[in-house]
């Protein structure tokens, strides 16, 4: 374990029966680092997050936010943790303030730290048009970045993003790397996962890719291209690792449901 | 308009429903098997009661002058199926107002006032309580006993008028207790189905489960919240129809036009609230737990269709007859609640009854709580589908088209590697091969021993029973005995079993006994199976009555249907799921408690030893145990022993029967198949 204010993963395995999701996995993210969890559709990405974020319990092997186990202490884990993913979904019948209020007390915010953190989240993303509006009635756009207020509006030390721009256009994606480049800033330690590796790219300090369930290869988006003999962009690196592992028959890992 | 379209449609539609299996059961199996178990429990039941009611004798007094009353005494006396010869006889007082208090305290069921009419006819009073059961069934035995009889000359001998000594808000309070107590009940779970769905599976729908379940709140916490709010809003529903089906029978009756207006006694109508409250947890316990298991809004409808018919039965059972708040009763869910709320409108709950249906529902309604908090898991709630057999594989297994190369399927995709794997049993299947058991008892099985008692018994158990279990072992391409898990045991968990067997028979007969006796008709019934007139032997009764269920019940129970819940659930739970289902196959009522304690019993012995074979033991010993003293004349009902002899015979075999349980027990078996 490395790190504990930021995120430690120690041997991590997930199985769902006989098909293996994640196998052995280990990394860790430091505060104030944007990590990111490449990898194409059923590599294990969600399954791991949602490991992290005390949702699946681990088969083997250990998980720590901010120091504390997520296995041991779910409920603790949680307080440390901003989960958002593409599919964090908003209650459509309550309004973007009551929103915010609710999962306030969740995590056990006095009534004054949630309106001081509201109003100051209402400026930063600019939510103060339609916070007393009913989620339902949001562009898609809006309800993104209510997500990503509700996701950060307890102060977490540990963000995890899973595919947080599927869906969105050009401009709001560019919103929400900007607000990740804040928060990382702020000292959070974040895991950016998404299979847009250009999007990676951009962003992330450190990227691990998965495959299968395993972690293929780790390091920045240089070094990743300088090992896969100087590939052009990250999503030609990918290519060229995956092809140069052996080729081992397994059970694919039946990615978690949405 | 294109006709090819048109059919392509309709087939790609058909196409994609027939395989939603979840639909199909709900369509197919849910009609076939429950309709016609419910009515059939129902019609035990109401039969049951009903002979029961007839069999009572009404107690009717007749007062007035000597000849006259004596005419009536006659007719009545003639009568003595139905009337009570004692009272009728005995009692001849001129003081009416005393026979009145006494119809109006329950003492009597109705006073006959009798004088000469100015023809030479008795002119009759019958004063009856029209607030009462019993006194109303008096009054129209008595109507029938003297309505009807004509002197030389076609002219009546008795002339008849009725007098009621209920007060109008008694009266009220009666019209009320028939129909309030089901209507509440009915609602309430009305109130609770759509929110209980919109709260789980309608969260997983829209998408929000993952936020919630990211936010640090224990699951039995967001559960309990989740039930709280259901059960308010079923708590409102069962109000406002309490209230408005009160206002609208006090304005139907007026629209009617009706002499003498009916009070609504609404201090006791108000104080039904005891039972809405309980009743409203309960019930929404139950449905969130349900809504908890569905992927989706559409299936958590699907699943919870049935269960609100099932939960609506016992309250239909309990509002239709009038049955007594006994303790027995008050723990019975549905059935308790009814009683209760009918009690208090008539004012008459005990204090005793009410906390203890109060105190049985709360827990009932917890226990379903925790269920709910199990099943919210979101291991499983966000991992991919259990594996699934398609049919169309079963099929070319079943008949061999492709040989037992269909692989399984998990989360939709083949497992690489497990292509020689055959399907072994899961949840899904026991549910499927108990749902086609059951459509085959109902339509072949029934009718055949109808038919032919012997025959028809052997046939159903033989081939139809153990011929599905050889089939579903041949569909999923797996061999018989490991399907059954035909494993050999040590000496020790075979004579566990044989305990087991052997007390079984005494301590759940005398369980069922004390907690719903079974009506003399059942028992008379099964003792005429085991020894039947002009005999048939103890050597083929057991191999009828004994082995034979030993071997085929056992198979379909303790093979398929337990190893398939034990697949998925924990033991317990699997063991009382097919001793439920065990229970049920019974399709009797008053063998439900007795024929599911044993098929948990069994049930546990084959997990504990992780073969059929000791529970096939087990079965045999107890059926046999029972042949053996039916046929002997040393047992019939318990109800002809003493208390003592009953507690006695309890305390031993519940030594037995641990004893049994503790051999059975130890180090599980692991040897090969035999």
């Amino acid at each position: 374990m490395k790190s504990s204010s930021g995120v430690a993963v120690l041997h991590l395995t997930k199985r769902f029966g006989a098909a293996v999701a994640v196998d052995d996995l280990s990394f860790s993210v430091a505060p104030g680092e944007i990590y990111g969890l490449l990898g194409p559709n059923g590599a294990g990405k969600t399954t791991t997050l949602r490991v992290l974020a005390a949702i699946l319990v681990p088969t083997e092997g250990r998980a720590e936010l901010a120091g504390v186990d997520v296995a041991r202490d779910p409920q603790g884990a949680r307080r440390q943790l901003g989960f958002l993913t593409g599919s964090t979904g908003l209650y459509a019948r309550l309004t973007g303030r009551e929103l915010l209020r609710y999962f306030g007390r969740l995590h056990g915010m006095s009534d004054a730290d949630i309106a001081a953190r509201t109003a100051l989240l209402a400026r930063g993303l600019d939510l103060g048009p339609f916070l007393d509006r009913r989620c339902e009635a949001l562009s898609t756009g809006q309800r993104q970045r209510l997500s990503v207020a509700r996701a950060v509006l307890h102060d977490p030390a540990v963000l995890i993003l899973d595919e947080p721009t599927v869906g969105l256009d050009v401009l709001a994606s560019r919103f929400l790397r900007d607000f990740v480049r804040g928060e990382r800033d702020r000292g959070k330690a974040v895991i950016f996962s998404t299979h847009y590796l250009a999007e990676a790219e951009l962003l992330c300090n450190r990227i691990g890719l998965l495959h299968e369930g395993r972690l293929i290869a780790e390091g920045s988006p240089a070094e990743l291209r300088a090992r896969a003999g100087g590939a052009s962009s990250l999503e030609e690196a990918f290519l060229r690792l995956v092809a140069a592992l052996p080729a081992a028959p397994r059970a694919p890992a039946p990615e978690a449901a949405p | 308009m294109k006709l090819s379209d048109v059919a392509l449609v309709a087939a790609k539609e058909l196409r994609e429903t027939l395989r939603d299996r979840r639909t199909l059961v709900v369509m197919v199996l849910f009609p076939l098997v429950v309709y016609p178990l419910v009515s059939l429990l129902m019609a035990q039941v109401m039969s049951s009661h009903t002979a029961r009611g007839q069999a009572r004798r009404s107690r009717v007094a007749v007062v007035g002058p000597l000849a006259a009353a004596e005419a009536v005494r006659a007719r009545l006396r003639a009568d003595a199926r139905e009337f009570d010869a004692g009272v009728v006889a005995g009692v001849s007082r001129a003081d009416a107002a005393a026979d009145r208090a006494a119809v109006e305290a329950g003492a009597l069921d109705a006073v006959a006032e009798v004088e000469a009419g100015p023809r030479g006819e008795a002119r009759v009073r019958l004063v009856y309580d029209e607030a009462r059961d019993e006194s109303r069934q008096a009054h129209d035995r008595v109507g029938a006993a003297l309505g009807g009889v004509l002197a030389p000359g076609c002219t009546p001998l008795f002339s008849l008028e009725d007098q009621s000594v209920a007060p109008r808000a008694r009266v009220g309070g009666y019209v009320l207790s028939k129909l309030l107590p089901l209507i509440v009940v009915v609602m309430i779970m009305l109130g609770a189905f759509y929110p209980a769905i919109d709260i789980t599976a309608g969260e997983r729908e829209r998408g929000t489960l993952e936020t919630i379940l990211s936010a640090p709140v224990g699951r039995f916490d967001l559960m309990t919240g989740k039930v709280i709010a259901v059960a308010t809003l079923s708590t409102i529903t069962g109000l406002l129809n309490m209230t408005s089906m009160s206002l609208t029978m006090v304005e139907g009756i007026r629209l009617v036009g009706a002499t003498t207006p009916v009070a609504i006694p609404w201090t006791r109508a108000a104080s039904t609230l005891i039972v809405v409250v309980p009743a409203a947890f309960l019930f929404a316990a139950v449905m969130v737990a349900i809504g908890a298991m569905a992927r989706s809004f559409k299936e958590a409808q699907t699943l919870l269709t049935p269960v609100y018919f099932l939960c609506f039965t016992p309250s239909l059972i309990a509002g239709l007859g009038d049955w007594d708040l006994t303790a027995a009763a008050a723990l019975v869910p549905g059935v308790n609640v009814t009683l209760l709320a009918r009690d208090l409108i008539l004012g008459k709950a005990t204090a005793g009854a009410a906390l203890l249906v109060v105190a049985s529902t709360l827990a009932f309604g917890a226990l379903a709580l925790t269920l709910a908090a199990r099943l919210y898991d979101s291991e499983r709630l966000l991992a991919a589908d259990e594996g699934t057999l398609p049919l169309g594989a079963w099929v070319r297994r079943l008949l061999s088209i492709r040989g037992r190369d269909d692989a399984p399927r998990t989360g939709g995709e083949a497992v690489a590697g497990a292509s020689v794997l055959a399907s072994t049993p899961t949840p899904g299947h026991a549910l499927a091969v108990f749902g086609l058991g059951y459509v085959l008892l109902f339509f072949v099985f029934i009718p055949l021993q109808s038919w032919r008692l012997v025959p028809g018994l052997v046939l159903s158990e033989w081939v139809g029973l153990l011929g599905l279990v050889v089939l579903y072992a041949r569909g999923t391409g797996q061999r018989l005995v490991d399907v059954l898990r035909v494993r050999r045991v040590p000496a020790r968990v075979l004579a566990g079993a044989f305990l087991v067997g052997a007390s079984a028979w005494a301590v759940i007969g005398l369980l069922a006994e004390w907690l719903a006796p079974a009506p003399p008709e059942l028992v008379e019934s099964l003792r005429r199976l085991v020894a039947p007139q002009g005999g048939r032997g103890l050597a083929p009764t057991l191999a009828l009555v004994a082995l034979t269920p030993a071997v085929c019940e056992e198979a379909l129970f303790r093979g398929v249907i337990l190893r398939g819940f034990a697949a998925k659930l924990p033991r317990l739970t699997s063991a009382v799921l097919t001793g439920t289902l065990f229970g049920l196959f019974h399709v009797d009522l008053w063998r439900l408690l007795p024929t599911g304690l044993l098929g948990v019993a069994l049930s546990l012995i084959a997990l504990e030893a992780d073969s059929i074979v000791p529970a096939m033991l087990a079965h045999f010993v107890n059926n046999a145990c029972l042949i053996v003293l039916v046929q002997e004349g040393a047992v019939g009902s318990a109800g002809e022993m003493s208390r003592r002899a009953q507690i006695s015979l309890f305390a031993a075999g519940i030594a037995v029967f641990a004893a049994g349980a503790m051999l059975v027990r130890g180090k599980k078996p692991r040897a090969p198949a035999v």
